[in-house]
Order: C-alpha cells, then structure tokens, then sequence
C-alpha cells in the first residue's frame, strides 16, 4: 500500500524536478563527437572585456545572422572557470584582453586552431601559430599624468626611473594580479630576468602612493589629481581625455630612447575554445569580427588601437607605427604567465586587494 | 529441480535470519520513530531535502582538510589573521551600533509619546527593504572619492571605503532587525516588574536598567544574531567598500578557481559563524526570566518632555541616513536613466531572469518546506531532528560558501545541467529554505496533531492526510515563506554572480555590474524595482515578529 502511494507522489517529485531542468536548460544538450559541424542556433562567449565595449558588437552579430548569443561577462576569472570547464565545455569563444592569458590556455590545450583566411590582415606578431587566437586591439602601458601637477619634461622617461625614491608617494599601480599588469609584468621578466624585475616590482611597490584595483581608478584619480601619474593601459588616457572634467591629463610612452626597450604593447582579441558546443557559429564570429568594420568599432569603442594598420584609429590615440615598442612577440607570454603572478606575489605586490 | 539438502538448509537459514533481521530492524525502526513512523514519501523528500543542505557543509569541509597542513599553515600565516580580524571587528562594532540605535527606536516609538510613534513604528523598518549593496552604491554616489560631496565641496571630506564607513552604512541597512524583534518583545511585555522598580523608588534610568533591559535581553540577543550573522555573510556591500572580510575573500579566490583556499576560508568562517550562534545562546542561558503571558493593560506611554525634540530630530535623522538619502539617490539616477531610455527589452530580459529564478526557487521551498515541517512535528525523533537542523544551516551559511558546493555537485555529477538555471535556483533553495519553513512551521503549530489522527481513524493514509487535511490549512503561511522566500532569492547576489548562466543576468547582477562601473542610471532603475517587490511580504514579516 504505501509503494503505490509512494511511487505517485514520488513521480510527482520527479516531475518536479525534471520540469525545473527542462525550463532551466533553453540550450538543446550539447553535441560532441560530431565530424561535421553541426548548425546551432547559438552562440556563447565568455569576456573579460568590459561589457559596454563587447554588447554592441554581439547584439549587430546577432541582428545580422539570427544567432543568440549569450554573454558571461567572468571577468579575469574567464580564464579559470574555461580550465574548470574543460571536461564539460560551456563557451565557444573566449573575448580577452590579454594574449598572455590566451597564450596560456592554448598551451594547456584548450583553444582550437584556425586556419580561416580572415587572420591573415592581423601581423603574426599578434596572433597564435596555429591561429587558435588572434589580437585586434593594442593596449600599450604608458605613464598617465595630471598636468596641473607635474609638466611633460620633469615625468619618468623610462618605466626603472619609477624605482627612483624622488617618486614615493607621487604615482598609482594597480594590484599585481590585474591582468594588464601581469602580462606587462611577465613582458618586463622577458626582457630583465627574474632578478632585475623582482628589485622593479619592490622598490615600485614601496614608491607607489596607492595600489588600487583597477585602471579605471588610476585614471580616475589622476585625472582628479589626487596623484601626479600613474601607470595605465593607453586606451584608459584617451579615455580620460574624453571626460567632461578632470581631463587636463597628458601620457608618456615610455622607453623611447635610441637604446630604449620601447613601450609594451598587450592585445586584446578573440580565442576559439577547443570542443565548443557551437563550434561553427563561433568560427563564423570571428571572421565576421575581423571585418574591417567591426574592428574599427572594435577599437573606437573602447579607444583602443585597431592592430590592423588599415583600419582608421581613434584620432586621439597614437597609432601602432609611432612609437617604439618591445620586440617580443606576445605569444612569449604564454609559458610565462602563470609563474609571473607568483613572482609578483614573492616580491611583495598583492595580487588582489 | 532437486536441491541438495545442505543447499536446503542454508535457504532455510537465510530465510529464518532475514526473518530476524526484518524483525530486529522494524523493532530499531519503531523505536526510532518512538512508535510512529513517518510515510515513505515523506521521509523520501525530507531525506532528500536535508541531503542537498549538506552539500555545501561537505564539500567545503572534505576540500578544505584535503587542502593539506602546508595550504592550512600558509593561509593561517597570511590571510587568516587579517581576514580574522578585519571580520571580527566589523561584525563586533555594527552589532552593537544596531543594538543602540535598533532598541533605542524600539523603545522610542513603542514606550514614549513621541509625535507620530504609530507612523514611526513602520517607517523604521523600512531599511529592511532596501538591499544593503545598494545603500552602500548610494553611499558612494555622495561620498565616494568622485562623489557628489566632492563635486560641490571639491573634497570629498572623509574616506567612505575606512573602517568607519563601512560600519555606518551597514548599520543604517541591519538595525530593523534589532529594532523589530525589540519593537514586538517591548509590545507583549509584561509592566508588572517595571511598575515593582518603580514603586520601589527608582528613578527611569534603573528601572530600565535592572527591569527593562533583561526582560528584554532574549529579544535583544535574537536580533543581534540576525545582525552578526548578517554582517559575517554580506558580500556585495563590503566588497561595494573594498572592505575584505572572509566572505569576501573567499569570492575573491573562487575568482581565481582556488577552490582549496576559498574552502579553507569557508571553514574558518563556518567555525566563526557557530562561535557565534554559540555565545549568543550561552549567554542567554545564563539568565533566565520568566513573565507570566500578556497585560491586558495598556503600558502607559512615558512622557518625553523637553526631550521630545531631540529624540524626534534622532528618529528622523536615522530614517533620513537610511531610507530617505538611499532613495533619493536612486530616484535622481532612475529618473536620469528614464530620460536616457534604459528600461528597454534588455532591462525586462532581466527582470524575467530574477523572476523565474526566484520564482521556481520559491515554488520548490514551498514544496519541500512542509514535509520536514510536518515530519519534525508529528513524527518526532532524532532522524527528523537532525533533517530539520541541517535545513536550518542554510541561514547561517554565506552565498559564495553555498555556490562553492553547488558548482563542485554540478561539475562533478550533473554535468548536463551545468550551466543552466538550475544552480542558482538550488543555491536559492539552500540558501531560503529556512525563511519558507519558518512560516511552514508557524501555520502548522496552530494545526492540532488531533486533527491528523481523526483524519487517519477515518480511513485517509498519511500522504492524503497532508494533502487533504493539512495542505489547506497551512497554504497561507506556505505563500507567505514563498513571498518571502521570492524576495530574498531576488535581492541575491553572490551565489547569482557566481552561478549564473551565460546570458542570463538578473536584476542584482545588474546593479552589481552597471554600478561598479559607474552606470548608476542603468542600476538605480533596477535596483528601485527590487526595492518596490519587496514590499510584497513586508506586511507578514512585520506581523510576524
């Protein structure tokens, strides 16, 4: 007597259950093992690029083909959950702004070669060998100043002049886990060793009059003038200059001597994951990005500077070819990139606040 | 077919030892349940129930002892002593700042003439409505580093993001808990005492002291819980004011996919969060007071005199810190984003994801809360004891500690739902059950058992009895622990963060996302939303206390 009770209402728990799954899952379970690649009818990126500068692009993708696509805006945390992820692949493709990160997880055997033909207009300088990631945009370090406080001629020239104590308490660093410091980290090791950029790290450390957590803070408070400078991406300056106020803001691209290292130049751009779900749509979106149009929004959006020299900059930034910049080719960051965070952790920076 | 007679034998013996054996086990199985068993239905699901709120427990403490005595001392050597006293501290400091401002109201508006004490008696709790992260974006429009106050003063005059003002803004959001449970405590107390001090010569100041405060200790130790346990699990609004207490840290390292540290932090803060709970029950033990139940009279409201106009401008200066300013902001930012059109299909798309997150969340707590309900009530024993605590855990368990377990179970075990809705709403489910069984428990207690058992001499089985007999009786107090239950699992925000599925952002994500980059007028809009769905279950939840 009580089975047969217990059965119903423990279909009716089942029931339950599964209609919460059904509704959950909208997606159709995910293919795999297929030699063709099957038609889906979406598409799911993972960004670590702010939002406002990745949504437009997705929603004219979307417009454009009838794909749905759905954004995970994870932040610097994109790259760990893709690795927590590889047994049961989520994204399709990963939007990143740092080729260190995507380098990284192409030698951990998550991204999936490209050979499509739409690559080629990106300098292989900025691309992976086997096309499975692919630069679009330049993020240069530069030194952001406030020109009330401080005048052109008396700013840093290079980035080891910051280990000067004539500088204590004058500029701002981000935290050492900030992606775009850990790859111009990892970029300075490649160039100094391990030793000179420990010293780097630690006398910059004891200068910097705030270590805060993002950019968008340096640049923030610079412009409001609570510091005479700071280190920044380039893109976070122009962005400064934009403002209504606090914009008398001028920048330096560092090392530019005839003997200099030149400035770092980090790339954001787009990866493929290996297994992605939707794997043709996600092909199919990079080419499509890789359209001129889209790079110049790509680019002008977020006032970085389009990688491909054809494409029309942001009038406000200086283009790629007028300044010096390290000749590394930014796939050296790959190996490197994960041990630097303990390097940067070692010498005293925090990774996170 | 001929069987051997040994062969024979043993069946014959297997046979007579399951015999004993079923015997032996039905005689443990009765008196277990003290002679009274619950339906198999019902333990199933309650089973079940107090299974899944064991996920996150386990998990986190299997993971954070495998991390392994290196990992523990390295941690215990780095992290921990700050982490431990930057939590400590804070929790410790906006206690007792809510027990000051919260039983002062309380006894302001309940004991005194002050002008207006009936509107003031719910306007007062109104901070409750408002989620603390978004009083603390508030807080940082005004007087956050590019503040407002910076912009007319050109200084913002103090750091918001210290110590301090992290302690200010999350009082002004937690004190209601205090200044409820005190209001309601205040109301049903019993004047005998007091009016004994009073005869006996004492002057106000002693009577509060000696007869006021302890009778009300009990009531003032239930809301200061509430706070504490508040303070130990908010994530959106000290990481809002870059304060790192544990819960935040041990986003933070989920951040980084550390799985082995966030647990490890996870157990130090379980260990805290139980501390906690502990101290406050013993010191409630302690002193015990008995009143004999409800004065028909009237307590006699004491005259404020002269100090009438200080306490007036004190009580609305509280409501002007708490409710007033926060809403202001977001109204000037609501409107500024109205204007700028923000509240289109994207914004809807939003509030459908909250909605049908926190909608399914709450039909499930709805489902689950009574059988463990019932189960504790009429089937008394152990088993259902131990059920109905491990439901309970959810309360004090943090967000991120139970998004920690969830994406573990999923990852591992369920992969086809990965990914999918199904986490965050699980995540509700353990984080909210107890808010549903609460209000379950409530309605059954003015159910008789006595109504079961002439239900049961009539012929119903015990699932018809729940159905036909129980159901309709309680299914108020279900929908008003499921309204509560839907609010609550809307205004989340950590386990939503980390749970979510691709494209699927809800409003508090929103708010979170947009606010800390600055686009307050796609936030406020959403934010207001939360703040006017949440009215729903208020007038419950302020009867209920």
């Amino acid at each position: 007597m009580k089975k047969s009770l217990g059965k119903v209402l423990a279909t009716a728990f089942l029931g339950t259950a599964l209609l919460v799954s059904g509704c959950s899952s909208s997606q159709p379970a995910t293919t795999t093992g297929s030699d063709a690649l099957e038609e889906t009818k979406e598409l799911v990126i993972y960004s670590a690029r702010n939002e406002r500068f990745v949504q437009p692009l997705l929603d004219s993708f979307a417009e454009e083909t009838g794909i749905e696509v759905k954004l995970l805006s994870a932040g610097e945390s994109s790259v760990n959950r893709i690795m927590e992820e590889k047994n049961n692949v989520q994204a399709d493709v990963f939007f990143s702004n740092d080729t260190g990160a995507m380098e990284y997880l192409r030698l951990e055997g998550l991204l999936q070669g490209n050979t499509s033909q739409a690559l080629n207009i990106i300098d292989p300088m900025y691309r992976a060998e086997d096309g499975s990631w692919v630069g679009l945009s330049a993020r240069t370090r530069v030194l952001m100043y406030n020109k009330d406080l401080i005048s052109e001629e008396e700013i840093p020239k290079t980035l080891w002049e910051l280990t000067d104590p004539k500088w204590a308490g004058e500029f701002m660093i981000t935290r050492g886990g900030n992606s775009s410091m850990v790859a111009h980290i990892a970029a300075l090791r490649a160039e100094w060793g391990d030793e000179k950029t420990k010293e780097w790290i630690e006398k910059v450390r004891g200068n910097a009059g705030a270590v805060v957590n993002g950019h968008g803070d340096v640049r923030r408070s610079v412009g409001a003038g609570e510091f005479k400078f700071g280190l920044v991406n380039n893109y976070y300056f122009h962005q400064q200059l934009s403002e209504d106020k606090d914009n008398n803001v001028g920048a330096i691209y560092p090392d530019q001597g005839a003997d200099g290292m030149g400035a770092f130049v980090n790339a954001a751009g787009v990866a493929l994951i290996k297994g992605a779900p939707n794997e043709a749509n996600a092909r199919k979106f990079i080419d499509w990005i890789l359209e001129a149009e889209q790079q110049k929004f790509f680019a002008y959006e977020s006032m970085e500077v389009p990688l491909n020299p054809a494409v029309e900059a942001n009038p406000i930034a200086m283009r790629i070819d007028e300044y010096k910049v390290m000749d590394m080719p930014l796939q050296e960051l790959g190996p490197v990139w994960v041990d630097v965070k303990k390097l940067i952790e070692e010498a005293g920076l925090d990774l996170d606040l | 077919m001929n069987k051997a007679p040994i062969e024979m034998m043993k069946e014959v013996n297997t046979k007579q030892e399951q015999a004993r054996y079923t015997r032996a086990f039905s005689g443990f199985w009765l008196n277990l349940w003290k002679g009274n068993p619950p339906g198999t239905f019902l333990l199933l699901v309650s089973l079940l129930t107090g299974l899944a709120m064991l996920v996150p427990l386990s998990y986190v403490f299997i993971r954070g002892i495998q991390g392994g005595v290196d990992r523990w001392l390295n941690l215990l050597d780095t992290r921990i002593p700050i982490l431990l006293y930057n939590t400590l501290s804070l929790t410790i400091v906006v206690t007792f700042f809510a027990i000051v401002i919260g039983l002062s109201l309380a006894w302001l508006v309940i004991r005194t003439d002050l002008p207006g004490r009936k509107t003031w008696q719910w306007l007062l709790a109104l901070p409750l409505l408002i989620p603390p992260y978004v009083g603390a974006i508030t807080y940082i429009i005004i007087f956050g580093p590019r503040g407002w106050v910076r912009d007319w003063l050109g200084a913002p005059l103090f750091n918001i993001y210290d110590f301090w003002g992290v302690v200010f803004v999350l009082t002004m959001f937690t004190y209601p808990y205090v200044y409820l449970i005190t209001s309601a405590a205040l109301k049903r107390y019993n004047l005998n005492y007091e009016e004994a001090a009073r005869a006996a010569g004492l002057s106000y100041r002693h009577v509060f002291i000696k007869a006021v405060f302890p009778l009300l200790r009990p009531a003032i130790g239930a809301g200061a819980i509430l706070v504490a346990l508040y303070v130990l699990s908010d994530f959106g609004l000290v990481a809002m004011m870059r304060y790192t207490t544990f819960t935040a840290a041990i986003y933070y390292q989920m951040g980084n996919y550390d799985q082995v540290a966030a647990a490890i932090l996870s157990v130090v803060l379980i260990l805290i969060t139980l501390l906690f709970i502990w101290a406050e029950a013993k010191t409630r033990e302690k002193q015990r007071f008995y009143q004999s139940k409800g004065t028909p009279r009237q307590a006699p409201l004491i005259e404020l005199g002269w100090w009438k106009g200080p306490l007036l401008a004190y009580a609305s200066i509280i409501f002007g810190l708490a409710v007033f300013v926060p809403l202001s902001v977001l109204a000037y930012w609501a409107s500024v984003g109205l204007t700028e059109g923000v509240i289109d299909q994207r914004f809807w798309g939003f509030a459908w994801n909250s909605f049908y997150m926190a909608g399914m969340a709450s039909l499930i707590c709805m489902f689950l809360a009574l059988p463990v309900v019932y189960m504790k009530s009429r089937n008394p024993s152990i088993v259902s004891t131990v059920v109905d605590k491990l439901a309970y855990a959810g309360y004090a368990l943090p967000g991120v500690i139970v998004a920690l377990g969830i994406i573990f179970l999923f990852n591992q075990y369920i992969p086809f739902l990965y990914g999918t809705a199904a986490l965050v709403i699980t995540a509700y489910v353990i984080r909210f059950l107890p808010q549903n069984m609460q209000a379950a428990d409530a309605a059954l207690s003015q159910v008789s058992p006595r109504l079961d058992e002439a239900a049961r001499i009539s012929g119903f089985r015990p699932w018809q009895v729940i159905v036909k007999v129980i159901l309709p009786l309680v299914t108020p107090g279900l929908l008003a622990g499921g309204a509560l239950v839907f609010v609550s699992a809307m205004k989340e925000l950590p386990a939503t963060l980390l749970l979510r599925p691709p494209g699927m952002d809800t409003l508090a994500v929103r708010i979170w996302v947009d606010a800390s980059e600055g686009f307050y007028q796609t936030a406020a809009p959403a934010a207001l939303l939360l703040i006017l769905l949440s009215i729903i279950p208020l007038r419950w939840m302020l009867s209920k206390y």
